[in-house]
């Protein structure tokens, strides 16, 4: 019984050990952004592998996301005779939520499992240990980039994620079944608020990019330095960074649209 | 007269990894302009050893004195100010994968210096052709030999015309030749540069080979110390067992266990 | 140095694209273009219900929407909802002080939303101002109720 107790609260006093040194990690890298602005270069490397290096994944997959959701949208509306309100349907869960939610657990598996390889593996080479004795802060140079970069390319995926999204449901929803191409856009444009949706919808991808960012860059700064904890790790990633998106997405859908 | 004092100083050094002291009372000393090695078997934290006194870890207690600083207790800006002034020799090499060699070896240079390209071009391939790999300059790490890969690394840890050089395991892994050409190259570097090296490595032959002065190490303390001749006749039953390599002795063959007739009954019963 | 070149121009296009999708998003999409949600003024209606017009409902004059719900208050003393219409600024100076504003219902089960009805006033509403002439919402059971209730007494009558 008090074994049970003990290890009860060695988790934790664990977890608890883990969460301070994820804040701290992320306070050094944010401390770190002055780097940025003395070696650019770093942040545009970055900023092209985690970006543009990602592209291509999330603009198909909104594409065929929004292509789905003009399909079955068009099946239920036409239902209620309220065809002309696709438009709506189909931008409004994109922007609201499916272009954020499904860009950050998109990047969490191909952006965050590499940020979480690679930051591993420069810890396992001794190439983190390397900087250090060369003088150099690991966290500044190596992390801080790479934070910032997802942080600033999670909102652009997602806001193309989006467009590329309402573009597939116009396709199908006008190119193919014959929605009013008027009505679909005005309908779009009257119901879609800036400030609610699209807004919104940017500061949940911010988030979303900061966090999956941090836990990418933190699993990889903590993995044991052998391959199977790389891989661990890596895992770890891809399965924290989709909770927390999900959880994070309710919490702020409910900070954002409940009255 | 400086130069009589030691410049790496350990006094009763406690280093604790979970529950278990990696290190319980080390004393030594590190003499300027020579080399040093200090040898043990494996897991005895001799890398540990290293990285506290390039301040990467902090002791439980006890004293690390690297040039007249404590180690462990400076701010990490002066920290960083006397790692400008040591040079680490990583087991792996630890060069940064994603840029050449040329790069790697710049790296240092560019990062604590503000010279000017072409300086910094000289410099490198001054260094470079100190290791003999003036000519692999444009390749990309993964391109060398584990053995060119260490002479890199080598080449980027005497950059910055460093007063130390760390070695981790400089030997391990490498073929005849290319241990031969290590072996030549940390006695001609520590040598031409009045470097003062510290080898941590477990290759008897080879340590004891370069090697002005050496500390043994095991289970946590200094075993015995003394120049190489002094060590390899010891009268310590522990010291020839690990200098001549035998199987059996002090360190027993056999981890710890219960008697073998027992644990064979036991599995019957 | 032609590979950093390359990288420079992708990383260029992608941040272009980037914004290209958040103007598309803001432009086309949504309708920020008119909804300029800087200016504008507030003025205060009152009804005796409301329905279930929403905070965010638009607020239309001859069917062109001028401003949204605001805020919706309940006042203790006269027992009336308080609603806080927010105008455009394009609207200034557009809406007279007698204007006669209701409740309506978009579609027979769609969202509530408030039609002005302008009046012939000279003199027009500003900020702060009040609707004084009000028409509450037609809620279904009530109406169902008086016509059941009418019927009931006509039923009555025959007898």
């Amino acid at each position: 019984m008090l074994d049970l107790l003990a290890r009860l609260g060695r988790i934790g006093i664990g977890s608890l050990e883990q969460l301070g040194r994820g804040h701290l990690l992320l306070l050094y890298m944010v401390v770190g952004v002055g780097e940025l602005f003395t070696h650019p270069r770093l942040l545009l490397k970055q900023l092209y592998s985690v970006g543009v290096l990602s592209l291509l994944i999330v603009a198909i997959s909104g594409t065929f996301v929004g292509m789905v959701l003009g399909l079955q949208g068009y099946y239920i509306l036409s239902q209620f005779g309220a065809e002309q309100t696709l438009g709506v349907m189909v931008s409004a869960s994109l922007v609201r939520e499916l272009g954020p939610v499904v860009t950050a657990l998109l990047f969490a598996g191909r952006a965050g499992s590499a940020l979480t390889a690679e930051i591993g593996l420069m810890k396992a080479t001794e190439q983190l240990s390397g900087l250090e004795m060369m003088a150099v802060n690991p966290v500044k140079r190596i992390l801080t980039p790479r934070f910032f970069a997802g942080h600033i390319s999670m909102p652009m995926l997602a806001a193309m994620f989006s467009a590329l999204g309402v573009m597939g449901g116009y396709f199908v929803g006008v190119g193919l079944l014959g929605v009013d191409d008027g009505a679909f856009w005005s309908q779009m444009q009257a119901k879609i608020d800036f400030d609610d949706d699209v807004l919104n919808g940017v500061i949940k991808s911010l988030v979303f990019g900061l966090v999956c960012t941090w836990i990418a860059l933190f699993q990889g700064y903590s993995a044991v330095p052998t391959a199977e904890g790389v891989s661990r790790a890596t895992t770890r990633t891809v399965v924290h960074s989709s909770l927390a998106v999900l959880g994070l997405d309710f919490i702020l859908t409910a900070l954002m649209f409940g009255e | 007269m400086r130069d009589d004092k030691p410049l790496v100083t350990i006094r009763g050094l406690r280093f604790l990894r979970g529950d278990r002291a990696i290190f319980d009372g080390v004393d030594l000393d590190i003499p300027r302009g020579k080399v040093t090695a200090i040898m043990g078997p494996s897991g005895t934290g001799k890398t540990t050893l290293l990285k506290l006194i390039g301040g990467q870890l902090r002791p439980a207690a006890g004293t690390i004195n690297v040039d007249g600083e404590l180690v462990h207790q400076l701010a990490t800006r002066d920290l960083y100010r006397l790692r400008m002034r040591m040079g680490m020799l990583f087991q792996s090499g630890a060069l940064l994968t994603d840029i050449s060699v040329f790069e790697n070896v710049a790296y240092p240079l560019r990062e604590h210096t503000g010279l000017p390209e072409s300086l910094i071009r000289k410099l490198v391939l001054l260094k470079l052709e100190a290791v003999g790999l003036r000519g692999a300059r444009d390749l990309m790490p993964h391109e060398l030999s584990g053995g060119m890969a260490r002479r890199v690394a080598l080449a980027r840890a005497i950059a910055l015309d460093p007063m130390m050089i760390m070695y981790d395991e400089p030997f391990t892994g490498q073929d005849p030749i290319s241990m031969g050409v290590l072996v030549k190259l940390i006695r001609s570097l520590n040598d031409a540069s009045r470097l003062t090296s510290i080898i941590v490595s477990h290759d008897v032959r080879e340590a004891a080979q370069i090697a002005d002065y050496i500390y043994l190490i095991s289970n946590g303390i200094v075993i015995e110390h003394g120049v190489p001749e002094a060590m390899l006749s010891s009268a310590s039953e522990w010291t020839s067992q690990f200098m001549n390599g035998l199987a059996d002795g002090p360190v027993p063959f056999h981890y710890p266990a219960p008697a073998l007739e027992q644990d064979l009954m036991g599995a019957a019963g | 140095m032609n590979n950093n070149r390359m990288l420079e121009i992708t990383v260029g296009a992608f941040m272009a694209l980037g914004l290209l999708a958040l103007f598309f998003l803001s432009m086309q999409v949504s309708n920020l273009s008119a909804a300029s949600s800087g200016g504008g003024y507030n003025v205060e209606a009152r009804f005796d219900n409301i329905g279930s017009l929403k905070v965010r409902s638009p607020v239309t004059m001859a069917g062109v929407r001028v401003g949204r719900v605001s805020a919706i208050d309940f006042d203790r003393k006269t027992f009336e909802a308080v609603v806080t219409l927010h105008i455009d600024s394009d609207y200034e100076q557009a809406i007279p002080d007698d204007t006669f504003a209701k409740i309506f219902t978009a579609g027979l089960l769609g969202e509530q939303y408030i039609g002005l009805d302008a009046g012939g006033s000279p003199n027009f509403l500003a900020e702060g101002g009040k609707i004084s002439l009000t028409q509450s919402a037609l809620v279904l059971e009530e109406i169902i109720g008086q016509f059941l209730f009418s019927k009931a007494e006509e039923g009555g009558k025959v007898e």
